[in-house]
C-alpha cells in the first residue's frame, strides 16, 4: 500500500464499472424491495426515522398548545393521553433508537474498512419489520384508539380492567416487533464491528464510533428482553387472563415496573452512547486534532454500558422501597457521572489541544455541551432520594429528560448529519439556512425546557391534560410553549436546509473536513460495494497517515479487488489483531427479508384484532420464508482457499468451524438467555414479593418427567456434538441426529407434564409463570426440531462435508442453550413441589 | 473474542453482585431474617447482608489483581491497559454502591420499623 502511484485514473474507473453491477440493487421499486445494501437501507431508515421525528414533534407541538393556557379547550383528556403516550413511544422507540440504527448501518462499513454490514439481510428485515410495526401504532393513533397509559404503558392501568381497548396490544405488540428489529440489527453490529474490518484494524485501531456501537450493540442485547417479556406477560394477561400483574391472583404490578426500567434505563444510554461516538468522531475533526485519552473514553463507554444496568430501581424511588434498597440505586446512579465525566473531559481536552473551527457540526457539538451538561447534572439531583420524591411526577423530571435526549442525542445527531452530508450525498453545504436554524432552535430549546424545570420545581404534576389558574404556573407554561413552537420552527428549518443542500448544493470534493479516517477514503456520495479493494491499515487514522489511500484502495491495490468470482466478497478478520481469517460471500439482492417482515408483522399484530388464525399462518409463513432463506445460503462443494491478494489465500466462511452464523446465533442466544433469566427474576420477584402467596398447591413432579429431562438433557447436549464430530472425520452423522431427536421428544414430554398437570393458568399467577416457564421449554423444542429437521434435509443435499461444519455447530449451539435452559426452567418449576 | 470478554468481565460481575447483593436483601426481608436476633448484636439479616458484601468486594480485589498480574492472560497493551482501568473502576463501584449495606438497617423505610413491617402508605406488605 505503500508503492508509489503509477496505475492510471483508468484502472480504478474499471474496476468500478466491474463492481457496480454486482453490488448495485435493482432498477425501480423492485429494487427498493429487494435491496439489502447498507447504503439504501441506512438511507431509508434515516428517512423513516426522521418522518417519526416528524410525528413525534407534531404531537409535542399539541401538548404545549394544550399546556400553554390553564383550563384549555383545545384537548379533552381522552385524546391529551394518547397525544402525550405517543409523544413518548414515537420519540423513543420509533425514531431515536432507529435513528441510531440508521447511522450505523450508513457508516460502520466505511469507517471499518469494509464492503457492507455482516448480514445484509437481516438489516433490510430489520428495516421492514420497523417500518411496518411503526406504521400501526400510528395508524393506532390516526384512528383514535392509540395507547394512553403514558410511554412505559403501568399496569393496572395498562390492564384490560382499566384500559380495555385495543390501544395498549397496538401498542405491546408494535412496539416488541420494533424490538425484534433492533435485536436483529445490534447483532449486525456487533459481528461486524469484531469481525468485518479492513486488514490490520486491530480493537485498538477501530475508529470510536465503532467502539460505542459495539458497546450499544451488546446493551440492546442485554436491555431489550427484559421489555419484551415484560410486554408478553401484559399481553397474555390482557388477552388470556393469565394475573401476572394482578394483585388478588399472585401478581405484582410492580413486577412491570422491573421489567421495563431494567430495559428502560440502559435505553437511555443506549440512545446517548451512538451520539457520544459521533461526538468523539466528529470533535478531533472540527478541532483539527486527535481525540484525546482514546483508550479512557473507550473504558468509560464499556463502564458507562454497564452501570447503566444497576440504575433501573431510580425510577421507582417513590413506590416504597426500603432505605437500603434507595441507598443502593442513589449510589449507583451517581456513579455514572463519573464515565460521563471521562467523556466530557476528553472532549474538552481535545478542543484545549486542537484549533476549533467553528463549522456548522462543531456549532451544533457545543450546543450539546451546553445542554447535556446541565442535565447531567439535574440527573445527579434525581439520583438523590430526598429531591427525588419532591421532584417525583413533575415537570422538573420532564424537563430533565429532554436536556438529556436532545441535547444529549438530537443535538449530536444533527451535527452528524451535517458533518457526513458530503458523504451520504456527494454534496457540500450551500445555502446556509442551517445556521440560522441552529440559533432558533438551541435558545428555544433552553426557554422550553428551563421554563418547564421551574414549573415543575413549583409543583405542576406531568401526565395531566389541564391546570387551574391561579397556581403560578399560567406564565411559566405560556413560555414553554413558545418557545416550543419556535425549537419547532428551528428543527423545520434544519430538515429544510438539509433537503435542500441534499438536491441541489454543489459537488463535494473527496474529503472535505480532512478527516483521517476510513469511510472518507471513498468516492462520493460513498458507491454500493463501498471499498473497491479492503484496505490494509496501521494506524488508527489510515487516510491521516497516507492520504493516497483512497487512490490505492480504487485502483484494487488493496485485498479482494478482483471481481473474478463475480460476487459480493468482504474480509473476516481475527477479532483481536485484525488478521485476515476468512472471506464472506454476501447475499445478492432478494425480496425474502421483506416477504419474511410481512409474515413477522403479520404474526406480530394480528392477534390485535383477535385473529388469531391470521397471525398463526403469519408464523407458519415466517417459518417456511425462514428456511428458504437459510437454504440458499452455503454450497454444496468445497471450495477450498481463495486468493484474496497479496499472496493471501484464505478459506471462505461457509468452510470454517465458526461461521457468521455461528456467531449471529451466539449472539441471539445471549438475547435469548437474558431473556430467560428475566422470566426466573420474575418467577422469583413474584414469590418473594407478591401478595397471595404462597398459592393454594405446588406443582408435584413425580419422577418419570425429571427423569426424562434430565435423560433429554444429556442426549440433546451430545447428539449434535456427535454428529459434527463424524461429519468432520467423514463418519455417518445419524446416530447423533437421532440422539439429539430424542432428546428434543423427551424436553417435549416434560414441558407437556407441567401445562397437563396445571390446567389453569389464569388461576393464580404461579400457574401462569409454569405455564410460561413451560412455554420456554415448548418454543426451544420447537426450534431445535425444526432445525434438525432442516440439518437432516441439507446433510442429504450434500451441504455437509468436513469443511462444511457450520450448520451442524450451530445447531449444536442451540441445543446445548435448549437442553441447559430446560433443565433450569423444568427445575425451577418443579423444585417447590419437590420441597414443599 | 477471549479479549473482548475479559475487557467486560470487571463490571459484569460487579453488576451481578450488585444485583444478587438487591436480591438477597429482598429474601432478608420477605423472611424476617432483618429482626432475627444473632451473634454480636447483630440480626442474622444483617450479618447476612455484610458477609455478602465483603464476598463481592473482595471478588471485585481479586478480579483487579489476576487481571494486573497478567494471570488472566491479556498481553495486549491496549486491550490490557483498558481492562486494567475496568478492574479497578470495578472495585471502586463495589466499595461505593455496597458501602450503605455496612451503615443502613437492612429493611427500614416506608411503613419499616426495625426490620418489622408495621404498616404504610407505599405498597404491598412485603419487600419490593
Amino acid at each position: 500500500m505503500t508503492e508509489p502511484l503509477k496505475p492510471p485514473r483508468a484502472v480504478a474507473l474499471r474496476l468500478h464499472r466491474k463492481l457496480m453491477p454486482i453490488w448495485s440493487p435493482e432498477p425501480g421499486l423492485r429494487g427498493w424491495l429487494s435491496t439489502n445494501n447498507n447504503n439504501n437501507i441506512g438511507g431509508l431508515f434515516l428517512i423513516v426515522a426522521t418522518t417519526f421525528f416528524v410525528i413525534g414533534g407534531i404531537l409535542a407541538m399539541l401538548i404545549r398548545a394544550q399546556l400553554a393556557s390553564p383550563g384549555s379547550a383545545f384537548m379533552g383528556p381522552e385524546a391529551y393521553n394518547q397525544v402525550f403516550t405517543m409523544h413518548g413511544t414515537v420519540m423513543m422507540f420509533l425514531f431515536a433508537i432507529p435513528f441510531f440504527e440508521a447511522l450505523a448501518v450508513l457508516l460502520l462499513p466505511g469507517m471499518l474498512g469494509t464492503r457492507d454490514l455482516a448480514f445484509p439481510r437481516v438489516g433490510a428485515f430489520g428495516l421492514w419489520v420497523y417500518i411496518f410495526g411503526g406504521s400501526a401504532v400510528i395508524l393506532a393513533l390516526l384512528l383514535g384508539v392509540a395507547a394512553d397509559g403514558g410511554w412505559f404503558m403501568y399496569p393496572p392501568l395498562s390492564s384490560a380492567a382499566f384500559s380495555p381497548g385495543i390501544g395498549p396490544d397496538i401498542w405491546l405488540l408494535g412496539i416488541t416487533s420494533i424490538e425484534v428489529s433492533a435485536i436483529a440489527a445490534a447483532i449486525e453490529v456487533v459481528v461486524t464491528v469484531l469481525r468485518y474490518r479492513a486488514a490490520g484494524m486491530s480493537l485498538s485501531k477501530m475508529p470510536i464510533f465503532a467502539w460505542y456501537m459495539l458497546v450499544v450493540a451488546v446493551m440492546i442485547l442485554t436491555a431489550f428482553p427484559p421489555m419484551i417479556l415484560g410486554s408478553l406477560l401484559l399481553e397474555v394477561e390482557r388477552a388470556f387472563g393469565w394475573p401476572f400483574f394482578q394483585a388478588e391472583n399472585g401478581g405484582d404490578a410492580l413486577l412491570w415496573q422491573h421489567l421495563f426500567w431494567l430495559f428502560g434505563h440502559p435505553e437511555v444510554y443506549i440512545i446517548f452512547l451512538p451520539a457520544a461516538g459521533m461526538i468523539g468522531t466528529i470533535l478531533p475533526v472540527m478541532a483539527r486534532t486527535r481525540l484525546v485519552g482514546y483508550g479512557w473514553v473507550v473504558a468509560a463507554a464499556v463502564a458507562l454500558a454497564v452501570l447503566s444496568f444497576g440504575l433501573w430501581v431510580h425510577h421507582m424511588f417513590a413506590t416504597g422501597i426500603p432505605h437500603l434498597g434507595l441507598a443502593f440505586f442513589s449510589a449507583a446512579s451517581t456513579l455514572v457521572a463519573v464515565p460521563t465525566a471521562i467523556m466530557i473531559f476528553a472532549w474538552i481536552g481535545t478542543l484545549w489541544q486542537g484549533r476549533p473551527r467553528f463549522e456548522l457540526p462543531m456549532l451544533w457539538l457545543m450546543g450539546f455541551f451546553a445542554t447535556f451538561v446541565i442535565g447531567g447534572l439535574t440527573g445527579v439531583m434525581l439520583a438523590m432520594v430526598p429531591f427525588n420524591w419532591q421532584a417525583h411526577d413533575t415537570h422538573f423530571v420532564v424537563a430533565h429528560l429532554h436536556y438529556v435526549l436532545i441535547g444529549g442525542y438530537v443535538f449530536p445527531m444533527v451535527a452528524a448529519i451535517y458533518y457526513f452530508l458530503p458523504l451520504l450525498t456527494g454534496r457540500s453545504r450551500f445555502f446556509k439556512l442551517g445556521e440560522i436554524a441552529f440559533w432558533i432552535t438551541v435558545p428555544a430549546f433552553h426557554v422550553t425546557f428551563l421554563a418547564m424545570h421551574w414549573a415543575g420545581l413549583l409543583g405542576q404534576r406531568r401526565r395531566t391534560w389541564t391546570y387551574d389558574e391561579g397556581q403560578g404556573w399560567e406564565v411559566i407554561n405560556l413560555i414553554a410553549s413558545i418557545g416550543a413552537f419556535a425549537m419547532a420552527i428551528g428543527f423545520a428549518l434544519v430538515i429544510l436546509d438539509i433537503v435542500v443542500n441534499t438536491l441541489v448544493a454543489r459537488p463535494s470534493p473527496r474529503n472535505p473536513w480532512g478527516a483521517g479516517t476510513m469511510e472518507w477514503a471513498v468516492i462520493l456520495p460513498s458507491p454500493a460495494y463501498g471499498f473497491a479493494s479492503i484496505p490494509v491499515v496501521r494506524g488508527r487514522y489510515p487516510v491521516e497517515d497516507d492520504p493516497d489511500i483512497g487512490v490505492r484502495i480504487a485502483r484494487g491495490e488493496g485485498l479482494l479487488g478482483d471481481t473474478s468470482r463475480n460476487r459480493r466478497e468482504t474480509l473476516v478478520v481475527s477479532t483481536l489483531h485484525g488478521e485476515p481469517s476468512e472471506v464472506a460471500v454476501l447475499p445478492g439482492n432478494s425480496r425474502l427479508p421483506f416477504v419474511l417482515a410481512v409474515a413477522t408483522s403479520t404474526s406480530f399484530l394480528a392477534p390485535v384484532v383477535g385473529a388469531y388464525l391470521v397471525a398463526g399462518l403469519g408464523l407458519l409463513a415466517l417459518i417456511v420464508v425462514a428456511l428458504i432463506w437459510a437454504w440458499g445460503l452455503g454450497s454444496r462443494v468445497d471450495e477450498g482457499l481463495v486468493d484474496a491478494g497479496h499472496g493471501l489465500s484464505l478459506p471462505v466462511s461457509s468452510e470454517v468451524p465458526d461461521p457468521p452464523g455461528w456467531w449471529g446465533s451466539l449472539l441471539l442466544l445471549l438475547a435469548d438467555s437474558v431473556h430467560f433469566g428475566s422470566l426466573l427474576f420474575g418467577y422469583a420477584f413474584l414469590w418473594t414479593v407478591a401478595p397471595n402467596w404462597p398459592p393454594p398447591s405446588y406443582l408435584a413432579p413425580g419422577i418419570i418427567a425429571p427423569v426424562l429431562a434430565g435423560l433429554g438433557a444429556v442426549v440433546l447436549a451430545a447428539g449434535p456434538r456427535l454428529a459434527a464430530s463424524a461429519i468432520l472425520h467423514g463418519r455417518s452423522p445419524w446416530p447423533g441426529m437421532v440422539m439429539a431427536g430424542m432428546g428434543v421428544s423427551a424436553f417435549a414430554a416434560a414441558a407437556a407434564s407441567v401445562v397437563l398437570a396445571r390446567p389453569d393458568p389464569a388461576g393464580h399467577a404461579y400457574d401462569a409463570t409454569l405455564w410460561l416457564l413451560a412455554g420456554h421449554v415448548g418454543l426451544h423444542v420447537v426450534i431445535v426440531t425444526i432445525m434438525l429437521g432442516f440439518l437432516t434435509a441439507r446433510i442429504l443435499a450434500g451441504f455437509a462435508s468436513p469443511r462444511r461444519i457450520g450448520e451442524t455447530r450451530i445447531v449444536q449451539l442451540w441445543a446445548d442453550f435448549t437442553a441447559l435452559t430446560a433443565l433450569v426452567a423444568l427445575g425451577a418449576a418443579w423444585l417447590p413441589g419437590a420441597f414443599g | 473474542m477471549r479479549e473482548v470478554i475479559r475487557l467486560s468481565m470487571p463490571l459484569t460481575v460487579w453488576l451481578v453482585s450488585f444485583s444478587a447483593l438487591y436480591g438477597l436483601q429482598g429474601f432478608v426481608c420477605a423472611a424476617g431474617w432483618a429482626a432475627s436476633p444473632g451473634p454480636a448484636g447483630l440480626a442474622w439479616g444483617r450479618l447476612l447482608m455484610l458477609a455478602a458484601v465483603v464476598v463481592a468486594t473482595g471478588l471485585q480485589a481479586m478480579i483487579l489483581f489476576l487481571i494486573w498480574s497478567e494471570r488472566l492472560g491479556g498481553h495486549s497493551g491496549f486491550m490490557h491497559r483498558t481492562t486494567l482501568t475496568l478492574a479497578v473502576a470495578g472495585l471502586v463501584a463495589a466499595l461505593w454502591t455496597f458501602a450503605p449495606a455496612a451503615i443502613l438497617p437492612t429493611c427500614d423505610g416506608e411503613g419499616w420499623q426495625e426490620g418489622v413491617w408495621t404498616g404504610g402508605t407505599g405498597g404491598n406488605k412485603m419487600y419490593r
